[in-house]
């Protein structure tokens, strides 16, 4: 019934990324790396210059943020002209920033949105680690199965207002838009809920309990099942304008077609 | 057999059958265009339909209510009963689902429908004398299809629907005076309200549907009362109606369109989802949910309260908000000038004949560019209800495309209202035929002064009185009077809708319908009727299945008749064009070119 | 002249038509047949266009193939009586025994009428309770007032600390969660950044307002950390928080109304009066 999100992504996602991230590796690894290195010109980040050393998930973290995030939150998380300090910002918001592919940036001007995430799920792992000694900060929420009634009714309260009632997302201002909520896991879902990335608010325990997390993030995966659409096409979940223009564009073109040729005699 | 004796049995009872004969001989033009308002029609007749079948499931009421059915994440929540009951009827109901939505879209059709019918009628001047009664009639119901669209869709107490409640109250409440009185009147209070439900309900169910069943049967009634109106052309007078009879073939046509109706209608319904009030949610006052629209004819009441600027402002310390403008003092004026439209035309052009032609759109350009502005200005504030969308899909700030869409509100409506006027008199004074054919020439000479007034009204009197072979010949028939028009000149025949019992009725019926054409009455009837045309092609399919000995029977009946025919007298010449009738009832086994 | 058999054309036409109304036919079975099977909305749907479509085909095709089509012609009156007829008519209307011509008997029945009609609106109050205040004076007023306390949707009373920074929390008027009117929201707001002192004041940044739009009533939801906006779903009009709620973009002509609160001595949050505004859309005889 659900489309599953695969667990581990192939590092060609992202030609670019890609090759950086294979090239920090392999630095990582260090003298175990047998094929040549090839030389990362690619790289967005400033060249790692981390010495060889034994290689653990730490190290590679150290070296995936220096590749891939130091040169805009600074080094030590500090922050930049380019982007916010990364200090007490907590692993939840990485792992949703880095797991939803809204980072890294490929140049900062970019506007973070969803896409296919840069780095492999151990990767990702690592880095969350990384960032997560910068400081403190809300850690990744475990998320179990919960009230699907109750999940709808917060959702309802809590989401719908920037998010839909259908999951659909809208448009906020300056043409920003709350996304829509079908591509999100539920460890992702739970996330941002403790979060709040961008101008999504934080909805932290004193205002949803870990509970009621679980029923919301239930209630958000079953949202997206297509089950849900029992009438037939969804058109986009977008409403009645969208029903308007195809009952404009399918039935009247089906009807005043009809009744054009009803109105030609036979042979004309 | 029976549907024979049954008729003969009523007739001889209430002396039915002139008023069927006439009734059945009934002319339709057969323009496309005339058939609009049957679309209307039948969405009605399948609202009807489909809404009797929702009330069997339906319960408007305010009262809390568990819901207990398939859909998982409203199983066991406290609702109202009207969102419990729609949601069972969506989910837990068998065809309930189709039925709702089937329900929904032929009420998107019915509005859509009546909207095209409103713009022919528009367009080519049929509302003119003697047709504004029916004019009135339509805009009349053209408020009520709205009205109850708007009932309907707010009925299930879902949370978009209630969000367009709250907006509805709100520009209510914005009337001066009289605003909050409404308001406190129509709800029983406050919003929300107990009381609502149920009181859309019996308007949604009983109120406008009787309404509007009173006036769909008095505009049909005085439809035929006064006939069809029909587009000018050689035969078509403005003391005729020419096109198909009611029986058999108008009868088979208009079936068709029903069924077409309902067949497109229930495609939609059973593939296309609409107002999926379940994922929407039940309607809670705190709550909301984005985008929110309404239908898409309510649109343009949503698009003018999103592009209204801010202005407010106090007389003698009362407050007169915002949305009185764009919500009431728009929609009043809406249908304040389409109900005037008529007599200020007629103020205007100081034209009070009656008119049984039709104009062609081009010929009257400011009938044109009014309607072409207004409809623009329209479609516009539809557009502009659904900013959010597009600015989403577009990913463009949202207040951008607001400042865009309030622009072309004021700017697009004159342009292409202009340009429909220029067009149109482009179109009268030059020789183009068609769009397409229009010269940058004829565009500027259009722009110039006074058109030079071409063939008064785009030729009323096409048929000019003396026009050579032109004629109407009439013949007796069985003891029956017929008669039929010629032209030889356009290659036109029309022949009488029904038979009459003497010659002076027959001279007296084409009297009236081509007054002044040369009467001549043949010896023998023009080439006959054709025979049971199905009946006979059908027998033919079915031939091999022992229908043999019949068919042979048939023919030699025929046969015979033929030749005692052919005894009679020479027959009238046959018309040159092969496309005309005759030509396609000419006797040849060929038959149709 | 011959007797008349069919054309090819009309036997190709005879042959689509049987086609169309078998497969109408076959489309009612399917529609039974699925019915039955309780196999869903689209099945049902699709086999009932077919069933429909099938007859449409059948019938337009006999319509425009079998029968004659146009050709015919109807006279038209025209509706311009003659005088004498109009005359005969009025004669009959006004003959000296008519009731048109008893003026004061009309007049004596107009006013009769007229009285009954009038009379018979009365009843048309009756649609609001009439144990109730004016129906301006009952928009105005909300179930907020002294010492009413302020609780969550669940009808939880809220702490200033149930309220956190860089979030949104929806506040109802104890006992009245469903009020139309009641709803309203907290926010906590960084007070230094305050261009407008909220108009119902706020403690240590913490400040409620009225949750409905002033343009026509939506509740304001769309809540934008950090840029301290406020966006309605509706029709956008946006609010600026740091602003006292001003409106600063779209239709809304309005501040949303806020809530003047106090920590009460249980240290739950309750207010100490009704919204410093009507709350919701204007009307005639808002303050």
């Amino acid at each position: 019934m659900r489309r599953t999100r695969p667990r581990t992504w192939l590092p060609a996602a992202h030609p670019h990324r890609a090759l950086a991230a294979g090239a920090v590796l392999l630095l990582a690894a260090g003298p175990a790396a047998l094929v040549p290195a090839p030389t990362p010109t690619a790289s967005p980040g400033p060249t790692p210059t981390a010495a060889a050393g034994p290689a653990g998930p730490r190290d590679r973290g150290s070296q995936l943020y220096l590749a891939s995030c130091a040169s805009c939150h600074g080094p030590q998380g500090q922050g930049t002209q380019q982007g916010p300090s990364l200090i007490d910002v907590g692993a939840a918001s990485v792992d949703f920033q880095v797991s939803t592919g809204r980072m890294p940036l490929t140049h900062v001007e970019q506007e973070a949105r969803r896409g296919k995430p840069a780095f492999s799920a151990e990767d990702i792992a690592a880095l969350v680690d990384h960032v997560s000694s910068f400081g403190g900060g809300p850690q990744i929420p475990r998320v179990a199965p919960g009230n699907l009634n109750s999940g709808r009714e917060l959702f309802a309260a809590n989401c719908a207002p920037c998010h839909a009632t259908t999951g659909a997302g809208a448009v906020l201002t300056n043409g920003w838009i709350a996304p829509p909520v079908y591509d999100a896991t539920p460890v992702q879902v739970a996330e941002a809920i403790r979060v709040g990335p961008g101008l999504m608010p934080v909805f932290p325990s004193q205002v949803l309990s870990d509970a009621q997390v679980n029923d919301l993030t239930t209630y958000v995966e079953r949202l997206r099942s297509e089950r849900l659409d029992r009438g037939g096409n969804p058109l986009g979940r977008l409403g009645p304008l969208a029903e308007g223009l195809v009952g404009w564009l399918v039935a009247l073109v089906a009807l005043v077609g009809a009744i054009r040729w009803l109105g030609r005699r036979a042979g004309q | 057999m029976i549907i024979d004796r049954l008729a003969r049995a009523l007739d001889d009872r209430l002396r039915l059958s002139p008023i069927t004969r006439r009734a059945l001989a009934k002319v339709f033009p057969d323009h496309w265009t005339f058939m609009l308002g049957e679309i209307a029609l039948y969405s009605f007749v399948a609202l009807i339909l489909t809404g009797v079948y929702l009330t069997f499931f339906f319960d408007a009421s305010s009262a809390d209510r568990v819901y207990r059915g398939d859909y998982a994440p409203l199983d066991g929540a406290t609702t109202s009963a009207a969102y419990a009951s729609a949601v069972r009827l969506s989910w837990d109901v068998r065809a309930g689902l189709l039925i709702r939505q089937t329900h929904h879209w032929a009420a998107l059709l019915f509005v859509a429908a009546i909207l095209l019918h409103l713009c022919r009628i528009f367009f080519t001047g049929a509302f003119r004398k003697p047709r504004e009664l029916n004019w009135l009639i339509g805009v009349t119901m053209l408020a009520l299809a709205l009205a109850n669209g708007f009932t309907g869709y707010s009925m299930p107490d879902d949370l978009l629907s209630g969000l367009g409640l709250r907006i509805i109250v709100s520009v209510v409440e914005s009337i001066p005076l009289v605003g909050t009185w409404l308001v406190a009147l129509g709800l029983g209070g406050e919003f929300p309200s107990d009381y609502l439900i149920p009181r859309m309900f019996i308007t949604h169910v009983l109120l406008v549907p009787a309404l509007l069943v009173a006036l769909v049967s008095l505009h049909l009634g005085i439809l035929v009362r006064q006939k069809h109106s029909q587009f000018p052309s050689p035969g078509r007078t403005e003391h005729n109606v020419v096109g198909s009879r009611l029986w058999p073939s108008y009868t088979l046509r208009t079936l068709a369109l029903f069924a077409w109706v309902l067949a497109v209608l229930f495609a939609l319904g059973g593939l296309v989802q609409i107002n999926p009030i379940w994922l929407y949610g039940p309607f809670e006052p705190s709550q909301s949910t984005s985008p929110a629209q309404p239908d898409w004819y309510v649109a343009w009441g949503d698009g003018a309260l999103r592009l209204f600027p801010p202005w407010e402002f106090r007389i003698a310390g009362y407050l007169v908000p915002a949305p009185f403008f764009p919500g009431v003092v728009l929609g009043a004026f809406t249908f304040l000038a389409l109900y005037a439209w008529p007599f200020f035309e007629r103020l205007c052009t100081r034209d009070r004949r009656p008119h049984q032609l039709l104009d062609r759109p081009r010929d009257h350009p400011v009938r044109l560019g009014v309607g072409v502005g207004a409809l623009t200005f329209f479609v516009v504030l539809v557009v502009a209800a659904g900013d959010d969308i597009l600015a989403r899909l577009l990913r463009v700030p949202v207040y951008d495309l607001l400042d865009l869409f309030r622009v072309l509100a004021l700017v697009l409506p004159v342009l292409t209202g202009l340009a429909a006027y220029l067009i149109a008199r482009a179109l009268r004074r030059g020789d183009a035929a068609s769009f397409g054919e229009l010269t940058r020439a004829d565009l500027r000479r259009s722009a110039g002064p006074a058109p030079a007034p071409r063939a008064e009204e785009g030729g009323v009197e096409t048929p000019a009185r003396d026009r050579p072979g032109e004629r109407v010949e009439l013949w007796p028939e069985g003891g029956l009077w017929r008669w039929r028009y010629r032209d030889e000149a356009e290659r036109v025949v029309l022949t009488t809708n029904r038979a009459v019992r003497s010659e002076e009725e027959a001279v007296e019926a084409s009297r009236l319908a081509y007054p002044g054409v040369d009467r001549v009455v043949v010896p023998g009837p023009p080439p006959p009727p054709p025979p049971g045309r199905l009946r006979t092609a059908l027998r033919r399919w079915g031939r091999a299945a022992a229908a043999g000995s019949l068919l042979v029977g048939l023919f030699a009946d025929r046969r015979r008749r033929g030749q005692r025919d052919g005894d009679r007298g020479p027959q009238p010449p046959a018309p040159a064009e092969p496309g005309s009738p005759p030509a396609d009832e000419a006797a040849t086994p060929g038959g149709r070119p | 002249m011959s007797a008349r058999r069919p054309s090819p054309a009309e036997r190709a036409a005879g042959r689509r038509i049987v086609t169309a109304f078998l497969a109408s036919t076959a489309g009612a079975i399917g529609f039974a047949v699925v019915y039955a099977l309780n196999a869903g909305p689209q099945w049902e749907g699709v086999c009932l266009a077919v069933a429909f479509a099938g007859l449409a085909v059948g019938l337009a095709q006999w319509g425009r193939h079998l029968v004659p089509v146009g050709g015919s012609v109807e006279e038209h009156e025209g509706f311009t009586p003659p005088p004498d007829e109009q005359a005969m008519t009025a004669a009959v209307l006004t003959a000296p025994d008519s009731p048109i011509r008893r003026r004061g008997l009309l007049a004596a029945l107009g006013l009769a009428v007229a009285a009954l009609g009038v009379a018979v609106l009365f009843p048309v109050r009756s649609l609001l309770p009439w144990n109730r205040r004016s129906p301006a004076q009952e928009f105005s007023s909300t179930p907020w007032g002294p010492g009413v306390r302020l609780v969550d949707e669940q009808g939880r009373p809220l702490r200033p600390e149930d309220v956190p920074a860089n979030t949104l929390v929806g506040v109802f008027p104890e006992g009245a969660v469903d009020s139309g009117d009641g709803p309203a929201f907290a926010v906590r707001l960084d007070p230094e950044r305050f261009i407008r002192p909220p108009s119902g004041g706020h403690l240590g940044g913490l400040v409620v307002w009225s949750l409905l739009c002033t343009h026509a009533g939506c509740p304001v939801r769309l809540y934008l950390k950090g840029t301290g906006r406020l966006l309605c779903p509706c029709h956008q009009s946006s609010f600026d928080l740091l602003a006292d709620a001003r409106p600063v973009a779209g239709p809304a002509a309005r501040p949303l109304p806020g809530l003047p609160f106090e920590v009460g001595p249980d240290g739950f949050l309750r207010a100490t009066g009704d919204f410093t505004a009507p709350p919701g859309a204007g009307f005639w005889r808002r303050q």
